[in-house]
């Protein structure tokens, strides 16, 4: 292969971006996880009672002297600036401003005190959140982008996968340059015994109490054969990566060594919530396509639940729509009760009122539910509704939820985006509203 | 138009990558590798620019490098802070715990050894300024450096100097 085909297989290929989706829901819990704590305690992290240093090696001097002046309101609106981007980063929604938004307020707060969530770990997520950034396609599925868009087949559509590719060389030169500054620059595993030090580190120091600790500490030669075998291992796992034979067994090394980093040592989780997602960033995106299509597959083989809508009434339609996209497994095949001449062979109680009046839920093994029911049912086996299922199930919810889906049923032709719809005709259903997912 | 699809990514891919790998080696190897070589310019004509370091990119990466736990010795120093109450002669430490409250999703900040970063005498007017909020039932404090000189041969021993009061 020579080097333009390799280039361009590397950065120019078109891939689904089913993966980068999946890594928004990781990014988005880590930058939750780092930054939400040090909000608890806005008098000691930023308001102007707080003790702040600043990282002047990161930060232009005008920047940090700019944000320095912040008053204590501004620094408010921008908590609720990183809330409202964050929860809209995490939903998909408008992904890429979310995630450029999201990412402005971690500088901002970095820049005015970088003393508790200043860490190298962050710095490796403030450079994942900049590529990221740079595209919004982590928004196309698994995201309110992907129910906006209404695109059923959003999770195997082909996009640039240079952000992708970008994500793993950083992973990859991260474990490589960790390992060589061990062994070079500084670093000491391979002419000391850094690992037993550790072990011997007094009660306040880094090193958890784990188990076989003082096991360690009392065999220095064990410890440097770890210290090693440390620096192999994180100079092998990027090669075990990028081959497609070794990725699986790389994957696994790679987890098991970031926990056992967290397992032991008092570093930032950041570690453990973004590293291995990033690992799984390594295997092909149209692997995990394959995967959702042969769970599809066998879904219809052992039978889907059928759900009747009016496919008369464009909201209803519109609503159908979304579902398909949220059923990503196939578990549900939506079917416009018009276009069913015999419902009485899908259950013998349905009637053609009932389904004017409710969305009906006909579940393989034959039960039947409708209206907020058959949501509440919904949620378990779809799992972009899995977020829903203990809402749903709350005291009070089912109260709640069957009036208010009773009002939107009976006023769901004021529902319609378009006036003609009014009279809850438009709908008609098309070859793809009824054929199955 | 694929072309210039194409060539914007190549671009884009190609900057990223080349800024990344100046920053993953800036600190450890190229400024080191850089000074060497205008020292050794240096000797045989005067350079203005000998001494200095390779810039860093601002607003991202870490300052050296992806570097973690790359140097541990024998020795570990820590920041501890006493207190005397207000009318009283005996100095009570302070736990970190109680100084930083602010806690972090599965791990213990203190234990990371944050508080070691209080120590720079640039940093004495402000922590001095906080600690009073933070505890008006006393009346001054002491930031003190401790260090175990040798944590496997003599891990009692401790060794601390007072790096600033707060009077």
């Amino acid at each position: 292969m020579n080097l333009s085909r390799l280039w361009r297989t590397a950065f120019l290929d078109f891939r689904p971006s089913l993966s980068l989706g999946l890594f928004r829901l990781a990014v988005a819990f880590t930058v939750g996880a780092h930054m939400i704590p040090s909000f608890f305690q806005m008098a000691d992290n930023y308001l102007a009672t707080a003790f702040k240093t600043q990282n002047d090696s990161f930060f232009p001097a005008w920047l940090l002297h700019l944000v320095a002046a912040s008053p204590d309101w501004l620094v408010w609106a921008w908590v609720l600036v990183f809330f409202a981007s964050w929860l809209a980063f995490a939903a998909g929604c408008f992904s890429q401003a979310s995630c450029l938004l999201m990412t402005t307020s971690c500088y901002y707060f970095y820049a005015l005190n970088n003393y508790h969530i200043g860490t190298l770990s962050f710095d490796i997520l403030l450079v994942t959140l900049v590529l990221m950034c740079v595209t919004g396609f982590h928004g196309d599925c698994l995201s309110i982008d992907s129910l906006r868009r209404g695109n059923v087949r959003a999770y195997k559509r082909p996009r640039p996968y240079v952000i992708q590719r970008l994500l793993q060389c950083q992973l990859a030169v991260t474990f490589w340059h960790t390992a060589l500054n061990k062994i070079s620059a500084g670093g000491n595993w391979l002419t000391d015994n850094p690992y037993y030090y550790l072990m011997h580190y007094p009660p306040i120091g880094v090193v958890r109490d784990f188990p076989l600790r003082s096991v360690l500490a009392q065999h220095p030669g064990l410890c440097h054969g770890i210290g090693i075998g440390v620096v192999i291992i994180e100079l092998l796992l990027p090669v075990l990566w990028f081959i497609p034979r070794t990725r699986p067994l790389g994957i696994a090394v790679g987890v098991l060594l970031q926990l056992l980093l967290w397992a032991t040592l008092h570093v930032p989780t950041i570690f453990l919530f973004l590293f291995p997602p990033m690992m799984l960033l390594f295997i092909r995106p149209e692997a995990l396509v394959r995967w959702i299509e042969a769970r599809q597959a066998a879904q219809a083989e052992r039978g889907r639940a059928v759900l009747l809508y009016d496919g008369r009434c464009g909201f209803c339609v519109a609503s159908v729509t979304r579902l398909r996209i949220l059923d990503l497994f196939g578990w549900v095949d939506p079917l416009d009760f018009h276009a069913q001449p015999d419902m009485s062979r899908l259950h013998p109680a349905l009637t053609p009122e009932r389904c004017r009046s409710e969305m009906v839920l006909v579940e393989p093994g034959g039960q039947l539910s409708g209206g907020f029911d058959a949501f509440v049912r919904l949620t378990r086996p779809l799992p972009l509704l899995w977020w829903a299922v203990l809402l749903v199930r709350l005291p009070g919810a089912p109260w709640v939820g069957r009036r208010v889906y009773r009002w939107v049923a009976a006023h769901r032709s004021l529902l319609h985006r378009q006036a003609m719809c009014r009279t809850n005709q438009c709908g008609l259903p098309t070859a793809e509203n009824t054929s199955s997912n | 138009m694929v072309i210039r699809r194409n060539t914007a990514i190549s671009l884009f891919a190609a900057c990223w990558l080349l800024l990344f790998g100046y920053e993953t080696f800036r600190a450890g190897y190229l400024s080191p590798l850089v000074l060497r070589h205008r020292s050794a310019r240096a000797r045989s004509k005067s350079g203005g620019l000998v001494g200095r370091r390779l810039p860093k990119f601002p607003l991202l990466f870490p300052p050296a490098g992806w570097i973690m736990f790359f140097n541990v010795d024998r020795s570990y120093g820590f920041a501890e802070v006493y207190a005397l109450p207000r009318g009283g002669t005996e100095p009570v430490k302070l736990d970190p715990h109680d100084i930083f409250e602010t806690t972090a999703v599965g791990y213990d900040n203190i234990r990371r050894n944050v508080l070691v970063g209080v120590l720079s005498r640039d940093r004495a007017p402000a922590f001095c300024r906080y600690l009073r909020r933070k505890f008006p039932q006393y009346g001054a404090f002491a930031v003190v450096y401790s260090q175990y000189p040798d944590v496997v041969d003599e891990p009692d021993r401790v060794i601390s100097q007072v790096a600033y009061r707060c009077q």
